[in-house]
């Protein structure tokens, strides 16, 4: 066999290339990115905003651990459009050289303004309105999925588990809260439902204040319906309210599903009812229990957030350590902290090891990432477990629900 | 009323050392942008924005005495009329903004004509605004055709427009304080106005004014109209600068609040009032969490919102009417003229 020394035309290019490239990355080792994290730590949002924060603060020690070089400024946005904007600009003044943020859609916007006037990238890590990769933004690409989408996962999670467990639900009523995401949820799902297919019933859409002291009138109503799965949009004290309510009006569905919101996973829910805050389910994008990284992660968390569980946190942490880690790793490849040449290595993001369920993270031309999986997840044992899809699962989908009585 | 004419009368009547102080005043604010970064034009975009806000609630609240606690509505209205016609027929909003206030006047007069025709005062005025801006709020939220609950958005664009708003700090600084020096001017005119004076009088006794042959129902109504008016002009540039409305952030009481914070803190029923409150208490707030920050050597949330609330009862304390009084006589101006 002949074996040949002569430089080819590839081995040309690709040395050529690496010539280019390697002082770029030997640049990059020496320089230390500093990331701003814009989250509601305070204000309405702070609930979630302190959540995710726990992801941040998580963060520095897995990211040292892969081999990146970052610096972390945390900023709180106070739950405030105007703040989060003005907030942005003193990050980027401070020699912020990537933002990260900011769980409301109306915050991340504000911010969006600065980061593509500034020309530095942004990292949306939690933000569901889909205008948000539809407006033309150069600077920004989100990791997220948007609220259509969260809708339509959740609901082809129960035709999923419908099949996994051969139960068949013939009445569902959905429940939402009059809110602006409760409301966006609902919209998606008039739009959404019709086309998903699912061979249940849709008798009522029910729409209540989640600062009403009790849901008792809309449980009772529900009630009087009699259906098998309960569909809802919750936050936390409202998501409390639903099932003490009944419990004490003892109504007893097959399955209370959520087709993608927060209030069952929240430490409050499983504080404040016990036994009763467990069988519920949720579909949701959520930490993938079986990654590498996401056992790494879990581990960097506990020693960070020493009284927090990781399993109650998994959502907002796991997305919140994502938009740091796509930071990080596009700081890497681009060896330089200029905000358009950074910019271009974060749409060029390919990362197929990470935390959440999905595939690869990377960005289509509008800079949302298309490969977000979501999970069922159900509460067992007071503790958020994923039950759906398979490859992924820890535990079996219990369905139809045990009595409210007699759980311990 | 000839605006020339009377912008000459107010020029004539002010005291010379306050005219020269406060064009001096408007020169630093117009050349400040030579050395303010972009962070500070955004801050002082903010301090503009809520000077005319609060001046335009301070025409009803101040001048005329009626409470609203729900001036968000006009705020909502204003940039929802503006972003439409922009998005929707692509009229530039410095056309919108007169339909802008024409939907906010409707919307003033129907709240005013409620209340002031079914003698609802006070409190329950105020909780009838309160209530218009929730139903504007449920409304907007279930509104499809302007985005509903998920929001309204103004495409960006790269190029700078000032006419169509479309650029960036530096562009909305200027508009800002130009609409701040509009609304200044046009609360100096109204106040020294005959409408102005009737204004005070319902004011101070309703029924000592409709003695003296005012037309209280209509004193009030053309307050609340203007007011409702000059809000929605802000509403607009508010809407342009943010490029996008959520009824929930839009017509939140919480933003209503905000509003009414500058004049009050300022001085209520004062022209220098809701500017001076203005500019006390937008950097009040930025300097706090920069303050927090450098202290603790992190944002610790919510630390600077308490120090933020403790200044302002301290100010309170010290200056009951509000700190232009307070300040006006120690620049010894006398009573009567700012």
């Amino acid at each position: 066999m002949k074996t040949t020394t002569a430089i080819t035309r590839r081995t040309a290019i690709a040395g050529a290339a690496a010539t280019l490239v390697a002082p770029a990355v030997v640049k990059a080792q020496g320089q230390t990115l500093k990331i701003g994290s814009l989250l509601p730590r305070s204000g309405f949002f702070a609930q979630a905003g302190q959540s995710m924060h726990r992801g941040v603060l998580a963060a520095p020690e897995m990211l040292k651990a892969l081999g990146y070089n970052v610096e972390f400024v945390h900023i709180d946005t106070e739950s405030n459009a105007d703040v989060a904007r003005t907030q942005a600009e003193r990050a980027i003044n401070d020699g912020c050289h990537i933002l990260t943020g900011a769980f409301d859609s109306g915050q991340t916007l504000a911010i969006a303004q600065v980061t593509e006037q500034r020309q530095v990238p942004f990292v949306v890590n939690v933000a569901a309105a889909p205008q948000i990769t539809e407006q033309g933004y150069k600077f920004l690409v989100r990791n997220f999925q948007t609220g259509g989408q969260l809708v339509t996962n959740g609901l082809r999670l129960i035709k999923d588990v419908m099949d996994a467990k051969s139960i068949q639900f013939e009445k569902a009523v959905f429940l939402h809260a009059n809110d602006t995401f409760g409301t966006a949820q609902r919209n998606a799902m008039d739009a959404i439902w019709p086309r998903v297919g699912l061979p249940i019933q849709l008798v009522e859409k029910i729409a209540y204040d989640p600062r009403a002291q009790d849901l008792s009138v809309e449980v009772a109503k529900i009630r009087s319906i009699n259906p098998d799965l309960v569909m809802c949009v919750t936050r936390a004290s409202d998501a409390i309210k639903m099932v003490r309510d009944m419990v004490r009006q003892r109504f007893q569905p097959k399955a209370i599903i959520s087709p993608g919101s927060p209030g069952f996973y929240d430490e409050e829910f499983y504080q404040a009812l016990g036994p009763l805050a467990d069988f519920v389910l949720f579909g949701l994008p959520w930490a993938n229990p079986k990654s590498n990284m996401t056992q790494a992660f879990e581990k960097a968390f506990v020693k960070a957030n020493p009284n927090n569980r990781f399993a109650v946190d998994s959502f907002n942490a796991g997305f919140a350590f994502e938009g740091m880690l796509i930071a990080a790793d596009a700081f890497k490849r681009a060896g330089t902290t200029n905000g358009p040449q950074l910019m271009e290595a974060v749409r060029a993001t390919n990362i197929p090891e990470h935390v959440m369920i999905g595939g690869p993270i990377i960005f289509d031309a509008k800079g949302q990432n298309p490969n977000i999986g979501s999970a069922l997840v159900q509460n067992l044992k007071r503790v958020p477990t994923v039950v759906l899809p398979k490859d992924v699962a820890l535990a079996e989908p219990v369905l139809p629900f045990p009595a409210w009585q007699g759980r311990s | 009323m000839n605006p020339f004419a009377t912008l000459a009368r107010l020029v004539d009547e002010a005291p010379r050392r306050a005219l020269l102080l406060l064009a001096a005043f408007v020169a630093v604010l117009l050349v400040a942008p030579v050395v303010l970064d972009r962070y500070l034009l955004s801050v002082f975009f903010l301090i503009f924005w809520f000077a005319t806000v609060g001046q335009a609630w301070n025409i009803m609240m101040g001048f005329c005495g009626q409470l609203s606690l729900g001036h968000a509505l006009y705020v909502g209205l204003g940039g929802y009329v503006g972003a439409l016609f922009w998005v929707k027929f692509g009229i530039s909003p410095a056309i919108a903004i007169v339909p802008a206030m024409l939907v906010a006047v409707a919307f003033g007069a129907v709240i005013g004509w409620l209340g002031f025709r079914f003698g609802i005062e006070g409190v329950y005025f105020a909780l009838l605004t309160i209530a218009f801006a929730e139903v504007a709020r449920i409304g907007f939220d279930n509104w499809s055709f302007v985005g509903g609950a998920a929001g309204f958005f103004i495409p960006v664009s790269s190029a700078a427009s000032p006419v169509n708003l479309r650029g960036g700090p530096m562009l909305f600084y200027y508009v800002a304080l130009a609409m701040m020096i509009i609304a200044f001017i046009l609360c100096a005119a109204l106040r020294r106005s005959r409408l102005g004076h009737a204004w005070l009088a319902v004011r101070e006794d309703a029924e000592a004014a409709r003695a003296l042959g005012i037309d209280v129902f209509r004193a009030k109504m053309a307050a609340v109209v203007i007011s409702a008016a000059m809000t929605a002009v802000a509403g607009v540039v508010y809407a342009f600068y943010q490029n996008n409305l959520f009824p929930s952030q839009t017509f939140d009481i919480a933003r209503s609040i905000e509003m009414i914070l500058a004049p009050i803190i300022g001085g209520l029923g004062t022209l220098f009032g809701p500017i001076l409150g203005a500019f006390i208490l937008t950097p009040l707030g930025q300097t706090l969490i920069a303050l927090v920050e450098k202290i603790a050597g992190r944002a610790i949330p919510g630390v600077n919102l308490v120090f933020y609330g403790a200044a302002l009862m301290v100010i309170i304390w010290f200056t009951p009417n509000g700190v232009w009084p307070w300040l006006k006589k120690k620049l010894g101006i006398p009573e009567g003229r700012e």
